[in-house]
């Protein structure tokens, strides 16, 4: 990425504190600025999580710590941080100020560990690079300092699994989302580690890591590297699920892939299936009449602004499930050029039926993603758009007289708590918020 | 109010030649404010009879902030304040900041005053940072002399400085003045020096021949001028501060590619004649 972009829709490196902060009883510790930490929980984050948000403890480097270096004061704010806040694990982030100096931020946290403290530190000056590919430093930084230490058996366990998916935060829904993963994962009779969020058992599920007979990354790209770090250090095999499962058909798929590659009892798996399959369309059963009747009042085409697991989700599912076309797909999360061919190749066999190209742009600079939008709406002047995007979206939303639906930060109209897209239960509600935006605006 | 700012290799004699300059100076009735960008803060140790100084950084670490000039200006021989910027210690912090919210700090204290005909900036080493070059951005000194001698990595380094000149120079009003040669009686010293800043297309502005007197007076912490007037190396620095004082050569350096320094060592820097000579 080079020159100015507008609306970002992603942080610098020091937004992985939010996924610390995902992390059960984790806490970050910010070795930055006064302000960075609330900038980032102003974009990638509701709520302040246990120690997130205005409770993380940082060290306000000033003007002095500068000159004359901001060591002892990162010593004095671990030290503190230690007495005052009850974690099970503390990450220390270094922001731009203390990479540019150069803070022995390493000695300073050895310190600490060397009296066996669960503490590590990662760099994550915000020039760096975006949260995106920090989330991935952040882990790994967990992964060699702390679970590589503490971890008390090396040996395999069958069945378990680490997952790895969306980013904390990044995603408004990670924590809904790997809930329903975990949930689907467990009843194809598999022992999940999802490591973040609510249905993780926190630290003691992160010193299980080096046992899982194999990981699963369902994403795009940003996480690849931890699951591939995993296996240079513990030989543990992985799945790459190129997308954010969403609904029957692409929840199916997903538990087919990991049926395959872990083994798994095929009956087994295919019994799971078949149950939730039933469940799903039960309900859209429920519903045939009133969905039939209405299908001239859903939106006909929908627009993307988001991450490329995302963007890729949700396009399977409306076409395949909803019959809603996909109009341009802006992908805003500055994937890297090598990993945009493969998001392409997904795209182009989006449908088993007929080949169905659709547009994708790659492009962080949100800005000019909607002027295009906003462009290429001009064909659909007589038709019901959707808009799947940010809080930022919301005034061309307004403009088109389109539907939005906010899946992606920053998220300011409406609160998201374990609401999520994932699985079979994630696309039921997927539809339930997209008839919602469109009966909201009866009389 | 000439601004100037003295660069050079570490370990040069910038510091020396700054104070003995000055010295110099001010025996001509200047009014003169030395400013040490140096976080060993020994740039006004010649000058103040000692390392008597405390640093604007000191002041800012130990205090909060500076409020009050006096706190880190001295008075030292000839009238000439002193301050020094300091900085953090070796390994830590960054220095290079350092010089930025101090020298922002003397200006915020209204210490360039009206009255004053040069203030000098004493820059450590090499230009290795933004902070390193601040004494010669937009505002602040125009006028450039680097300490050189007749060694090869003075000259390296002489030029590398005069790439930071030459980028500050096309968009500023910063000129060099001239090389200054710090002797270390290096064989042709003299002619190499001249020849390197014409090759710069600048000046050797003046030669100061290398005595022990420089040595004997820094022990007792003084400038030669003030240890003893009456001695030769004194008549030196009065005629180098005569040539900075009476200087109208201003110009933007042409730094050499490091062939041609390397062929202008192997023209002057080399006497084929005398080569026997070279024993220990």
């Amino acid at each position: 990425m080079s020159g100015a972009i507008e609306q970002p829709r992603f942080t610098c490196a020091l937004g992985s504190c939010q996924s610390v902060v995902a992390i059960k009883k984790g806490v970050p510790i910010l070795h930055s600025g006064p302000g960075c930490g609330v900038q980032i929980s102003r974009i990638i984050g509701q709520g302040e999580g246990y120690a997130g948000g205005s409770t993380m403890p940082c060290t306000n480097a000033e003007e002095s710590d500068v000159v004359f270096g901001g060591e002892k004061k990162l010593r004095d704010v671990v030290e503190n941080s230690f007495k005052v806040i009850d974690g099970d694990l503390y990450v220390v982030i270094t922001g731009c100020t203390a990479a540019i100096t150069g803070d022995d931020v390493a000695a300073v946290v050895g310190e600490f560990q060397e009296e066996d403290k669960p503490i590590v530190y990662v760099e994550e000056g915000g020039f760096k690079s975006n949260n995106y590919v920090s989330h991935s430093r952040l882990v790994k930084a967990i992964i060699d300092q702390y679970v590589d230490k503490f971890s008390e058996d090396r040996e395999v366990i069958p069945g378990l699994v680490n997952v790895f998916a969306n980013i904390p935060y990044q995603d408004p829904f990670w924590n809904g989302n790997l809930e329903q993963l975990k949930r689907v994962l467990t009843g194809i009779g598999l022992k999940v580690n999802i490591l973040f969020g609510n249905e993780s058992e926190g630290v003691s599920e992160w010193k299980t890591i080096p046992q899982a007979e194999f990981n699963i990354f369902a994403g795009s790209w940003a996480g690849l590297d931890i699951v591939k770090h995993l296996k240079r250090k513990y030989g543990t095999p992985y799945l790459h699920f190129p997308y954010t499962p969403i609904g029957a058909k692409e929840t199916s798929a997903f538990l087919r892939a990991v049926g395959e590659f872990g083994g798994l009892d095929k009956e087994k798996v295919e019994t799971y299936i078949d149950r939730e399959e039933k469940k799903f369309y039960s309900h859209i059963d429920k519903m045939a009449s009133f969905m039939l009747e209405f299908r001239y009042g859903i939106p006909r085409r929908f627009y993307t602004l988001a991450d490329a697991s995302t963007a890729l989700g949700f396009s399977k599912f409306f076409l395949n499930e909803l019959g809603i076309i996909p109009g341009i797909q802006f992908i805003v999360d500055d994937i890297p050029e090598k990993y945009q061919e493969s998001v392409l190749e997904e795209f182009s066999k989006i449908s088993d039926l007929q080949t169905r190209d659709v547009k994708v742009v790659f492009d962080p600079d949100a800005g000019l993603d909607q002027q295009k939008l906003l462009e290429d709406a001009k064909d659909y002047e007589d038709k019901r758009l959707l808009i799947l995007g940010s809080s930022w979206d919301k005034h061309i939303a307004d403009e088109l007289h389109a539907d939005l639906l906010i899946v992606s930060v920053p998220v300011q109209h409406r609160l998201v708590m374990n609401c999520g897209y994932a699985g079979y239960e994630g696309g039921l509600r997927a539809i339930e918020d997209i008839y919602d935006r469109v009966l909201a605006t009866y009389r | 109010m000439r601004q100037i700012a003295i660069y050079g290799k570490g370990g040069i004699g910038k510091s020396t030649t700054t104070q003995n300059l000055t010295a110099g100076l001010a025996e001509l009735g200047k009014k003169i404010m030395v400013v040490g960008c140096d976080p060993k803060a020994d740039s006004t140790r010649l000058l103040l009879n000692g390392l008597a100084q405390r640093t604007v950084l000191d002041t800012l670490r130990e205090e909060g902030e500076v409020d009050d000039l006096k706190q880190i200006e001295k008075e030292g021989f000839g009238g000439i304040r002193c301050v020094e910027s300091g900085g953090p210690e070796p390994g830590v912090g960054c220095a290079g900041r350092g010089i930025i919210t101090s020298i922002g700090m003397l200006e915020d204290l209204g210490a360039y005053t009206d009255d004053l005909d040069y203030v000098f900036y004493d820059v450590l080493g090499d230009v290795v940072c933004g902070g390193f070059a601040m004494p010669i951005r937009e505002g602040k000194a125009k006028e450039i002399y680097i300490v050189a001698s007749g060694e090869m990595m003075a000259l390296y380094a002489a030029n590398n400085i005069c790439k930071g000149i030459q980028k500050y120079a096309l968009k500023g009003g910063v000129r060099l003045g001239g090389i200054i040669c710090n002797s270390r009686n290096v064989d042709r010293e003299k002619e190499l020096l001249r020849h390197f800043a014409e090759e710069l297309g600048s000046q050797l502005i003046y030669f100061v021949p290398r005595d022990n007197e420089v040595q004997r007076a820094e022990i007792k912490k003084k400038t030669v001028i003030d240890h003893d007037p009456n001695h030769p190396q004194a008549q030196e620095y009065r005629n180098l501060a005569q040539a900075i004082e009476n200087n109208t050569q201003f110009v933007i350096p042409k730094p050499m590619t490091q062939d041609r320094l390397e062929e202008i060592l192997m023209e002057f820097g080399l006497m084929d004649s005398i080569k026997d000579n070279y024993h220990i």
